[in-house]
This record gives structure tokens, C-alpha cells and sequence, in this order.
């Protein structure tokens, strides 16, 4: 399964995107459970965020979700952050 | 087309970042924010919040005036998040309490202070509602956390990862910025995409930048119009996020990429990224307010900064303005305070400049 996040906003007004392939990783059920929630609370459209606030989209598969904080579920703070940290 | 950044530094997982010399170059990883601290009951929240910030604004609009004396002076908490994502925090200073041990805690006392002193002292208003709304902030948000954002009823700074951004409370005018964000919530309520955006996230840095000139009483030619000074680490090349007096020249770095700001309607940038580049073309206004500013001379938080409130609070104002439409109110109020003359004549010209007509 192939995950990519792209960040964008922030006071800075910096975008970031990764991508991580879960094939190969041992954790790869957890990342699929957490892709499963984090999908399913994402928005299919995006999201207004608060000023300054981090807007996230995430794309499994061709489908993309979006959401943006402060207000990530739990899964989808783990997930995004997983992902701009060991995505490449 | 977005800025993207392409560098050179790895992190484990749960661990600190460290920069090699030799990476991929799409490990894009060191500037993200906070691991496994989540936000809990994150829609029921939303939605609380939603429907706060739908009935403040509703209550600012309709409020009465408040007694002669409220808001006179601020009303400050601060609390630390302690590398949580959850807010607001454990309260560590209230108005009036002794500096504590934590930086971080004061400096975000401080500039409240600084921000509430330019609103009242100079412009008349009682707090960011304009009925003394007690002004609250929390700090240490998440981990590593490479941001400070308005969440419509507090500011929320993180330390940044201090590899690529330091502590987000140190500069000055990022505490003003956030602030203002409140001014605009409780004023315009201009919409936050697009050019209504864009010159929501423009006053935010006019004021911001306004809020750090008045507290170090810098006339406009010796201010240094930057947003964000002291954010970045030493290793980045750039000397803040912004610069309003040189929009696009902030930075060039090949991890953060090169700062995107235009400074005219020429480099004007569609995206849909960041709600319609409203961190991006915020640059245009930021221009015109420096150029209007520089052209009158003397303080700029003076009549550039009064002719730049008043259109922020200019009852015709509306939440879609775009650039245009701000400019022409920022015309008609300096032709209502000053009359015609130079400062609707500096006015005129700074947006002329820019490219943007009212």
C-alpha cells in the first residue's frame, strides 16, 4: 500500500509532501488499521481550516481525504506524522 | 505550483533529527510536527468550536459597548500544552504573575502584553473584540512542532524542531500576526481563501510588524519589515519567513526551498494549496502597506497603521473583499481622517505600485 501525505499552510506557508510504501515494513497491519480510520473520518472535500493551521491530504489508492488542524482524530495525527517522518 | 522542499536530514522514529550528507531527495521528513500526541474527541470539539466561533462573531457584531473601564488593560493567561496536542493546557501565568522559570511562557505573556498595548494605546481598542476579551495562549504544543496558528479563541505555539525553525513565541511580530487574526475574526471576518485570504493573512503581518515597531519604537525606515526574525535556525539561509519590504527574498534555502511571495499582481500565484495562497500572495498588500508607510515616513504605526485599521474596521468592508476593494477602503479612510492630501496620496500610489486599483 502506498500512503502520501502533503502538508500545507502553516504561519510559513511551506508545503511538504511524502510518500510511504508499506510493503516491505513489519508494522504494515497497523499502518492499514490506522489508514482504514484515518480515511474514514477525512473529509472528501477540503476542509477549513483555523488560520495558520496545517491542512493535510492524504492519498491511499486514488483516494484522497483531507483534514487540517488542530483538529486530527487520533489516527490521523499518528498517520500524517508517520508518514512525513519515514515517508520519502 | 507549490513550493516543495527537497533536503537533507533523516529522523528515526521517536527520535531526535539528525542531518546527514548524503539522503533521498524526497525525505522530507525534518520538519514534521508531532508524533503519537493526538487530539482526543476531535470531531464532538470541532464541532463545539464551530458553533463558538459562529456565535462569537454574532455576539461581537451585536455587542454592546462595553463599560468605560473594561479592557483598559489585558487580561492574560498562559498555559502549556506540554508537548501534548491537547489544549489549552495546564495555566502557568495569570495577568499580573511573577515571570516564571520557562522562556516560552513569558515571552507569550509579553507579547501579548505588546499586542494589546498597540491595539488600546494607539488605535483605541479594548482587546482584540473590542470589549476587553481576555487574551489567551498556549505554548509548547506538540512535539517538534513547527508552527503557531490563531484556533479562534487562543494563539498555539509550538517549539518548532530546531532543526529548521526555533521556538515559535520568540519573534515578536508572529505573536502580533496571531493576535490579529483575532482583530480580523471579530472585525471583517474576511474569509479565509483566496485574496479575502490573502489580506487576512496581510493584516496579520501589517499589524504584527506593527506591534514589534511601536514596542521597540522603530521609525519606518529603520524597521527591519520582517516577519518571523529569529524563527529560522542558524543553519537556514534565509532571515525570516516574510519580508514586506522585499516579498520573495526571505529566504533560499534547499530545505525550506525559496520564499514565494510576490510583491506585485504580476506574480499573483493561483493555487488551490494553502486556501488559495493566502500565505503567498499575501506579499502584494504587505507591499503596499510598506510602500505606503516608507512614502509618509516617521512612525509607521502612525497614519499608515490608523488608515490601515480603520478600513479593517470599516463597517463596508466585506468578508469576500479582495484586493481591490481593500484598497479603495484604505483610500476613502485616509481621505475621511486626513482629508485629501499626501497620506490618500501614499496610499493611493503604494496599491498603485503593486499593481492593485481600488
Amino acid at each position: 500500500m502506498r500512503i502520501s501525505v502533503t502538508r500545507t499552510g502553516g504561519l510559513a506557508g511551506i508545503a511538504r509532501r511524502a510518500e510511504l510504501d508499506t510493503s516491505a515494513r513489519t508494522d504494515a497491519p497497523h499502518v492499514h488499521a490506522l489508514v482504514r480510520e484515518a480515511m474514514a473520518s477525512g473529509l472528501r472535500t477540503r476542509s477549513f481550516g483555523v488560520p495558520d493551521g496545517f491542512h493535510y491530504e492524504i492519498t491511499v489508492d486514488g483516494r484522497t481525504v483531507h483534514c487540517a488542524d488542530p483538529r486530527l482524530t487520533e489516527a490521523q495525527r499518528e498517520l500524517v506524522s508517520l508518514v512525513l517522518q519515514e515517508g520519502a | 505550483m507549490e513550493p516543495t522542499a527537497h533536503g537533507a536530514a533523516d529522523r528515526t522514529p521517536g527520535g531526535r533529527a539528525c542531518f546527514c550528507t548524503i539522503v533521498p531527495p524526497h525525505v522530507l521528513d525534518r520538519l514534521a510536527e508531532a508524533g503519537d500526541a493526538a487530539v482526543r474527541d476531535a470531531a464532538r470539539r470541532s464541532l463545539a468550536l464551530d458553533a463558538r466561533h459562529r456565535e462569537n462573531r454574532v455576539l461581537a457584531r451585536r455587542a454592546a459597548p462595553p463599560p468605560a473601564t473594561a479592557g483598559d488593560r489585558p487580561e492574560r493567561t498562559v498555559r502549556d500544552a506540554r508537548h501534548t496536542e491537547h489544549l489549552p493546557g495546564r495555566t502557568v501565568r495569570r495577568e499580573g504573575g511573577a515571570a516564571v522559570a520557562d522562556g516560552s511562557v513569558n515571552r507569550a505573556y509579553d507579547g501579548l502584553g505588546a499586542t494589546f498595548a498597540l491595539y488600546r494605546a494607539v488605535y483605541g481598542r479594548r482587546s482584540i473584540d473590542g470589549a476587553g476579551l481576555p487574551l489567551d495562549a498556549t505554548v509548547h504544543y506538540g512535539r517538534d512542532y513547527d508552527n503557531a496558528f490563531w484556533d479562534g479563541e487562543r494563539m498555539v505555539f509550538g517549539d518548532g524542531d530546531g532543526e529548521v525553525f526555533g521556538d515559535f513565541t520568540v519573534p515578536l511580530d508572529v505573536i502580533g500576526h496571531e493576535l490579529t487574526h483575532g482583530v480580523t475574526q471579530y472585525t471583517a471576518e474576511l474569509e479565509y481563501r483566496g485574496q479575502s485570504g490573502a489580506l487576512n493573512e496581510s493584516l496579520s503581518d501589517v499589524f504584527g510588524s506593527l506591534v514589534k515597531q511601536y514596542a521597540l519604537q522603530q521609525t519606518a525606515d529603520r524597521a527591519d519589515w520582517l516577519i518571523g526574525a529569529g524563527l529560522l535556525a542558524p543553519r537556514v539561509h534565509g532571515v525570516a519567513l516574510r519580508s514586506m519590504r522585499a516579498p520573495g527574498t526571505a529566504y533560499d534555502d534547499e530545505v525550506l526551498g525559496k520564499d514565494p511571495q510576490p510583491a506585485t499582481m504580476d506574480g499573483y500565484v493561483d493555487t488551490r494549496d494553502d486556501d488559495g495562497g493566502v500565505h503567498i500572495n499575501s506579499g502584494i498588500p504587505n507591499h503596499a502597506f510598506y510602500l505606503a508607510a516608507t512614502a509618509l515616513g516617521g512612525n509607521a504605526w502612525e497614519r499608515a497603521g490608523q488608515v490601515w485599521y480603520d478600513a479593517l474596521t470599516s463597517p463596508g468592508l466585506r468578508p469576500d473583499a479582495d484586493f481591490a476593494a481593500f484598497a479603495a477602503a484604505t483610500v476613502e479612510a485616509a481621505r475621511a481622517r486626513y482629508g485629501e492630501g499626501r497620506e490618500a496620496d501614499a496610499v493611493a500610489k503604494g496599491w498603485a505600485q503593486v499593481g492593485v486599483t481600488g
